[in-house]
């Protein structure tokens, strides 16, 4: 090969991958960058942006140190994300675990599971809104059925982890509507179901062999061998699910009405700079959001990286 | 065959072109977005219809949109420089558009003489919905007004009368309240709804913004009606309140919730429900039945409130500054409202609709006092139309915030169990805040 051809082709390559990269400049660097510039300046959308210095990011302190609205977004944020993503990583590598094992009818069951994620997820929204209803919800009429409570979900500022103070408050009432949202996360956990299978089919046989030479039963096989082996893709399912949760929008849009109803209970940090940016009008302030948002999601990634040494089991590693 | 057929297709699409461009090049066209829906749809495009026949200039295209987030795609719209030419929207949100001029005033469309006019036509509360920084932006096309409807037969049951003092309201709320079972409360006599403080809070006394344009949402007497309206949900329990009240905002016909099962004895709606009543009325009468009587009352004040009080909205038309037909959304605004002529089409709308019209003239016209003769429940409403004590959110460069956050801090009152005071002293604070900085951009 000569020097004119290899020209010609790192430009043909340069060529080739130009469409992406316009699409990338445009699309990506550009509002990343415009973000920035807005989130010090007050910005209406219709006049120039003026530059405010840091009064933006003055008010994400004050907002935060006085428990206002933004400390109620960043509370919620971290109650769904917490708790969809733990639910979802405990019954995604369960479930995968049981559908591992040779059974009749198998594919039918992992079939199942997975159908819930190829629902849009407005579809998904509003079937679960129907079946969390209070009064006429299918999920209260089981529980009714069971002798438990009817449960507020997507109407109730309560959650399973803080109940109502009140004590006039009905007995037993205590899911709100923030594990509404856990639910509707876990429900649809067959994206991570698919990723764990393809993980436990490669976990070496002769693992489960020796174990089972050491006298290991069945639990302590999971515990030994299937969960380290696990350990790297639930990493990965942790790392992702974190993000996908702390940036979640529409369904949590199409539950609270699209504005965090009831009383805040649902109102997160991407909704919370939705409605700032285009209810109120405030892109300035939005950008600021939406960079601590960035800044909050990097800083959970990278600590999750330190910590996955003490516990992420890599396969070769000494 | 197959020739002749393609030959006649092709004929047909010729002619139709041709009969597009000659429409095209004769009538201006004017896009009109709207959000009307449901029922009313078809009254709207009777209306458009009528323009367009009245018409040799301009020719209206309506778009139907949803009402969700219509502000926010309309604001878009004209952030990227194509906005439609007139929208017609009921959020308040005329201040804060009026003041990011967004809106064209409408005495750039009509002459002085008209806007003179216009300001005695309209009802005081219409005309304060389209007013901004001294004059008018959005012109009203129907009142929104709330009073109390009533299930009179199932008052009578428990040998009570209708309420006209809030201790009366009280009383129908203690007396009936059936014990919740497993499931939760069935019925409950009345229950305050957070979005409501904005017209108890007038009922009680109180002002959202004072004389001179101060913002005022912790007067002592608007922290006196949360408190009230706070009693019901420590009364039940937040979550209780919350999950009676569960989707029922949207059902309409029979399951509107103060006829389905008799689920309320007292609710607070809007003149809309008119028409679910006679709906109900009409399907008991299918099957030989006697419906419920409904019976509507104004809000009743305490002592030393304000009668004939409450919190009005309406529809308004806008016309955004980068619209290209100014002129021909003017003519369809006056059209449809029946300002300056076709007073009796525009009556004819306002009671197929059951909707209360922006001026008196229109109420006296024929069509609609044979309405009102029809539809009794819907005359209570049309009075309070007049009343200076109906009171619309103040129009302000931030009137939408000021409008969602004491709706905010009646919920984390009721809901959470926060201090009325306090909830509305901060909310109050955060406008106020808002407020100087949109000022100071």
């Amino acid at each position: 090969m000569n020097g004119s051809t290899s020209k010609r082709e790192t430009y043909a390559g340069f060529l080739m991958v130009s469409p992406w990269f316009m699409g990338f400049a445009v699309l990506t660097v550009y509002p990343f960058l415009a973000s920035l510039y807005w989130s010090f300046c007050r910005y209406d959308l219709l006049s120039s942006p003026k530059w405010v210095g840091f009064a933006n990011y003055r008010r994400l302190g004050s907002e935060l140190l006085a428990g206002e609205t933004l400390a109620l977004a960043i509370g919620n944020t971290a109650y769904f994300a917490l708790l969809s993503v733990s639910f979802s990583v405990i019954m995604g590598v369960l479930l995968a675990v049981m559908l591992s094992v040779e059974v009749r009818g198998r594919a039918v069951f992992r079939t199942l599971c997975y159908l819930p994620s190829v629902v849009p997820i407005v579809a998904a929204a509003v079937l679960w809104i129907a079946l969390l209803d209070p009064q006429q919800g299918l999920v209260n009429g089981l529980l009714v059925k069971l002798g438990l409570p009817a449960q507020g979900w997507f109407h109730s500022t309560s959650s399973a982890l803080w109940p109502p103070s009140w004590p006039e408050d009905h007995a037993g009432r205590i899911l709100g509507s923030k594990d509404g949202l856990v639910l509707m996360g876990v429900w649809s956990v067959g994206n991570l179901l698919v990723i764990y299978l393809a993980a436990i089919v490669d976990i070496p046989p002769q693992l489960y062999e020796a174990a089972e030479l050491d006298g290991a039963n069945r639990l302590r096989q999971f515990w030994h061998v299937t969960l380290p082996m696990l350990s790297p893709v639930v990493f990965f399912n942790v790392v992702i699910g974190l993000i996908h949760s702390v940036q979640a929008f529409t369904q949590i849009y199409l539950v609270s009405d699209g504005q965090g109803d009831p009383a805040g209970a649902t109102l997160t940090l991407s909704l919370y700079l939705f409605l700032t940016a285009f209810k109120e009008l405030d892109m300035g302030y939005a950008s600021a959001l939406a960079w601590l948002l960035f800044l909050v999601v990097l800083l959970i990634t990278i600590w999750l990286f330190r910590i996955s040494q003490r516990w992420v089991h890599h396969q070769g590693a000494a | 065959m197959t020739r002749k057929l393609l030959v006649s297709i092709c004929s047909l699409m010729v002619v139709l072109s041709m009969a597009s461009a000659t429409y095209s090049a004769e009538r201006v066209e004017v896009v009109f977005w709207h959000f009307w829906g449901g029922r009313d749809r078809p009254i709207v495009e009777r209306i458009v219809r009528g323009f367009n026949r009245s018409q040799k200039k301009y020719h209206v295209r309506a778009i139907a949109m949803p009402g969700s987030n219509l502000d926010l795609k309309f604001f878009l719209s004209v952030a990227g420089g194509d906005p439609p030419d007139l929208l017609n929207h009921d959020d308040p949100v005329v201040g804060d558009w009026a003041y990011r001029r967004v809106l064209t005033p409408l005495a750039e469309l009509a002459t002085p003489d008209e806007i003179l006019q216009l300001n005695e036509w309209l009802f005081p509360a219409a005309r304060e919905l389209g007013t901004a920084e001294g004059q008018l932006y959005a012109l009203c096309n129907g009142l929104d007004i709330r009073a109390l409807y009533c299930n009179r037969t199932l008052l009578s049951a428990y040998k009570l009368e209708l309420p006209r003092t809030l201790d009366d309201l009280d009383t129908i709320a203690e007396t009936i309240s059936p014990t919740a079972d497993k499931a939760g409360r069935n019925q409950i006599g009345y229950l305050p709804d957070p979005r409501r403080l904005w017209a108890w809070g007038v009922v009680f006394g109180g002002e959202f913004i004072g004389p001179q344009g101060s913002l005022t949402a912790d007067d002592p007497k608007i922290v006196a009606a949360l408190t009230w309206m706070a009693g019901y949900a420590r009364r039940y329990g937040p979550s209780e309140v919350a999950a009676f009240r569960s989707g029922e905002q949207a059902l309409t016909g029979s399951a509107f919730p103060l006829l389905a099962n008799r689920r309320y004895a007292v609710v607070m709606d809007g003149q809309w429900r008119v028409r679910d009543v006679a709906e109900a009325n009409n399907a008991a009468a299918k099957v030989g039945e006697i419906a419920d009587e409904i019976a509507v009352v104004t809000l009743p004040p305490p002592p030393g409130g304000v009668h004939d009080a409450g919190w009005v909205n309406g529809n308004f038309f806008v016309v955004p500054r980068g619209a290209q037909q100014k002129r021909g959304a003017w003519e369809f605004m006056k059209y449809w409202t029946g300002f300056n002529g076709n007073q009796a089409a525009a009556a004819e709308a306002c009671a197929a609709g059951g909707w209360i019209p922006p001026s008196q003239v229109i109420v006296d016209q024929t069509a609609y006092q044979k309405a009102l003769a029809e539809q009794p429940l819907l005359r209570e409403f049309v009075t309070l139309a007049a009343s200076p004590n109906q009171r619309p959110v103040p129009t302000l460069p931030v009137s939408s915030y000021y409008y969602q956050e004491v709706i905010r801090a009646a919920q984390q009152v009721m809901y959470r169990g926060a201090d009325p005071r306090e909830e509305l002293r901060a909310a109050t604070e955060r406008v106020r805040h808002r407020l100087r900085e949109v000022r100071d951009e």
